[in-house]
């Protein structure tokens, strides 16, 4: 059984379908890599599944439960954790109470397990360290952005969905943070990845799929899609070959 | 005028938007002469009368809360002025009505203005409490100086105004003469939020940031827009004052700025439509609810709630959902290709800093950086995050004022301008966290950039045309009429450029142009930027992504703890031993393949 089922998911703003009939899937332990233009639906997909927005039909099955309509509130009890682009972080809490609010979903943590993932969330992301105490707001563009994933791991969750982690991080941080995506699949969690940065998503990933205009229109392990001409040329700043 | 033509909505459309406009007048003048042709009991006319003085105030409130975004609490104060102005001129002073309203209008204006001004200083929730403290002074005043308003008795038997041939002492009259105001202060309101000021307003309401950085004076826009709301409460007060011929305190007091506002809301605060149907409902419902006796208020009370709760736009703003009016259809629009208005000669270096410098407290962002950009090159900004980029870049625009160091545009010191006035100079940029304006349309978006100060276009027609062009150039023209909230991430960059774009900058500045771009769209980026480049365009950007600025910087500047550690052509910098270790990492992200 799959960690992570959907099956023809519509879903959308308005009148419009941003989500056109997706089905995928997740095995457990899998770092599996969503990949696709700007506007194909990547990161509606992450909000249908992690029900910050309601599917208008279809179904979507976390470790065989369904949790289709279900609150985000609920759904990340189950084990299911999102990290959404764009940073999202509190500017009036320290850096110390942002990372600690990502483990809201488990229940009574005693005090000495939740400072030791702290520490290590600070070891992982080191450069964020010695603004443990400073409020969100004073920190730069990418430094909250290791705040945003730093805050998704302590939800210790089963499936961790990360949309565009690499966004506005200097080269060096962006190479860690793929380190940090692999070790944290080899210590038991399952990874759904929505990456712009295409060739770092696959070069870390077990399988891709890729979105256009809502719909799925290519599966498949790293490999295929690399040497998939059309996906290269959309995708992967690749050019067709000419003839 | 050639680019006029450019821009036409669909033909359909117009037809349509002509018949309804047409429908609207004709139905305007029935209820403009219906007063003087049906009877009405002086209960009747009394609420129409008052409905429609009201209505003049509360559109005040929809300029300064709906398109600017400032919360004035002190609607009942203006209306109190104005109301006072007709009731002392006319009845204890002999100056007859319209000196007495142009008096009133004077001393609105004046207060609202003196009221704008401390939003300079303070803003928010503080500027809110300003205007209750003012609605307070005014209310003291009208109650205790006794010998100037007659205190707590109020003032009766003011006098209705004459017009040439016309008196208007007939209740019936003067209705129809409230309702033509009523009609010209709601087209204006309306027609406001199509004009310059208008899109000005709307924009330091979404973005008070972005607003300064693309040209919008908004201290400037913040003082309009206190003064036009204060005018608008002192001629509804002047009307009301002469139509019930008795005022009193009480009915200026800070509970009357509470209902102004609510009337706002309730029926949409960014439309003078919506205005209207709240203003006309607020004064109705009390009376159909009347037969409920002692729960009358509590009944009220939650039907308010109740729309508030499940019409956060207000009436109006539902009602614009439900059936999209208001959203013009796209047009077929063809623009006319890109073309940069900026000279392309002057010194070779169209910016330097000298020493600059910005701390924060102890954290010294940037640290003394002395930078040279050459006039037409594109040059990059790197280094680790947290390096200080941003913050110069904020320095350079004009977001912070620099701790030390000067600022040289084009062999003149900006240092000291404000960020309006840096992009009258040439300066544009983008934000790194996006800046839109959210509730305006991608076109009202980039016209808003159009229209900077110092610009060499100054008619709608023209800045239509302008604001075309930068979208057909990022590939967005066909899109103009959308709601830019609706764009994904990586296009709604491609608006903020366009945006700069639009005001014909000489010197663009980008804040990661590249984040959320796949290697494709990156490339096409590039290809914009490399056209960008061919215009004159000198560009200084920041970005992560070190094979796209590999292809488009001519000349690099690195930066770690505020400080210049490289400087350089791409094939020199990139390979610096200092530059790979604190930043670059094992291997230089060389892209595809």
């Amino acid at each position: 059984m799959a960690l992570l089922e959907l099956d023809g998911v519509t879903a959308g703003y308005g009148a419009v379908d941003a989500l056109n009939g997706i089905s995928l899937r997740v095995e457990e332990g899998e770092i599996v890599t969503l990949l696709g233009a700007n506007g194909a639906g990547k990161s509606t997909t992450l909000r249908t599944i992690s029900g910050l927005m309601k599917p208008r039909s279809g179904s979507v099955r976390f470790n065989g439960q369904e949790i289709a309509g279900a609150s985000a509130n609920t759904i990340v009890r189950l084990g299911l954790s999102h990290v959404p682009e764009g940073r999202r972080v509190f500017p009036g809490l320290t850096v110390r109470e942002n990372i600690l609010l990502g483990s809201s979903n488990r229940s009574r943590v005693p005090r000495a397990e939740l400072e030791s993932d702290l520490e290590k969330a600070f070891g992982i992301f080191p450069d964020i360290r010695k603004f443990a105490d400073a409020p969100g707001w004073t920190l730069s563009g990418g430094q909250q952005q290791m705040v945003a994933v730093a805050r998704g791991l302590m939800a210790r969750p089963k499936l961790l969905m990360l949309d565009e982690p690499s966004l506005g991080l200097a080269p060096i941080i962006v190479q860690q943070v793929f380190r940090i995506i692999a070790d944290i699949r080899a210590r038991g969690t399952t990874v759904l990845l929505v990456e712009q940065n295409a060739h770092m998503a696959l070069s870390i990933a077990d399988r891709g799929y890729v979105l256009e205009t809502g719909r799925l229109i290519v599966e498949g392990p790293p490999e295929t899609l690399l040497n998939n001409e059309e996906v290269r040329a959309a995708y992967l700043g690749g050019r067709v070959a000419a003839g | 005028m050639s680019n006029a033509t450019l821009i036409r909505p669909a033909p359909g459309s117009r037809r349509s938007a002509v018949a309804g406009g047409m429908v609207l007048a004709v139905l305007a003048a029935t209820v403009a002469v219906l007063p003087l042709t049906v009877p009405l009991s002086g209960y009747v006319l009394n609420m129409l009368m008052q409905a429609a003085t009201y209505t003049v105030a509360v559109l005040g409130l929809t300029v300064v809360l709906g398109y600017t975004g400032q919360l004035s609490l002190a609607q009942a104060a203006f209306f109190g002025i104005g109301a006072y102005a007709v009731a002392l001129g006319t009845v204890d002073y002999g100056i007859g009505f319209w000196l007495s309203l142009m008096l009133g209008l004077v001393a609105s204006a004046l207060a609202g203005a003196v009221l704008g001004l401390t939003s300079l200083r303070i803003g928010g929730h503080y500027l809110a409490m300003v205007t209750i403290a003012f609605q307070q002074i005014v209310t003291l005043v009208l109650v205790n100086s006794i010998e100037v308003t007659h205190g707590p008795d109020g003032v009766s038997g003011i006098a209705r105004p004459y017009l040439p041939g016309l008196s208007l002492a007939n209740g019936r009259a003067y209705l129809t003469f409230c309702i033509v105001v009523l009609y010209a202060v709601g087209l204006a309101v309306w027609h406001l939020r199509r004009t310059r000021l208008g899109r000005a307003m709307q924009a330091v309401r979404d973005n008070e940031l972005a607003a300064g950085v693309v040209g919008v004076h908004t201290y400037r826009t913040k003082v309009t827009a206190f003064t036009i709301s204060a005018v608008l409460g002192g001629l509804g007060g002047a009307l009301f004052a002469s139509g019930f011929s008795y005022i009193s305190p009480d009915q200026f007091s800070f509970a009357e700025s509470v209902v102004f506002l609510t009337m706002a809301l309730i029926g949409g605060v960014q439309s003078a439509f919506g205005t209207a149907v709240g203003t006309g409902l607020l004064i109705l419902l009390p009376e159909w609810l009347r037969f409920l006796k002692e729960i009358y208020l509590a009944i009220y009370g939650l039907s308010v709630i109740l729309i508030m709760v499940f019409m956060p736009e207000g009436i109006w703003g539902l009602l614009e959902r439900i059936t999209q009016i208001g959203r013009s259809p796209s047009a077929a629009v063809t623009p006319r290709p890109f073309r940069l208005d900026i000279p392309t000669s002057g010194a070779a270096e169209i910016l330097e800093t000298r020493g600059l410098a910005k701390y924060f407290g102890g954290l010294r962002a940037v640290d003394g950086v002395d930078l040279k950009v050459t006039r037409g090159a594109v040059h990059a900004l790197i280094g680790p995050n947290g390096s200080g980029k941003t913050t110069l870049l904020n320095v350079l625009s004009g977001l912070y004022r620099p701790t030390a160091g000067s600022v040289v545009l084009n062999g003149r010191d900006i240092t000291l301008l404000a960020p309006h006035e840096r992009c009258a100079a040439g300066v544009g940029r983008t934000f790194q966290n996006i800046r839109l304006f959210r509730s305006l349309s991608i076109l009202d978006n980039v016209l808003v950039g159009a229209q900077r100060p110092g610009s060499s276009v100054r008619s709608e027609a023209a800045l239509r045309g302008r604001a075309y062009e930068a979208l057909g150039f990022v590939g967005l023209a066909e899109r103009a009429a959308e709601l830019v909230g609706n764009l994904p991430y990586g296009h709604q960059r491609l608006v903020e450029i366009a945006r700069a774009l639009a005001g014909h900058p000489a010197l663009l500045l980008l804040d990661e142009p590249g984040a959320g771009l796949n290697p494709t769209e990156k490339q096409d980026l590039v290809g914009l930027l490399h056209r960008l480049k061919g215009h004159g365009l000198t560009i200084f950007l920041i970005d992560h992504d070190m094979a796209m600025v590999e292809q488009i910087a001519d000349h690099i500047t690195v930066l770690n703890f505020g400080k210049r550690i490289a400087e350089g052509t791409p094939r020199d910098v990139l390979r610096h031993p200092a530059v790979m270790a604190a930043y670059l990492g094992e291997v230089p992200g060389h892209g595809a393949t």
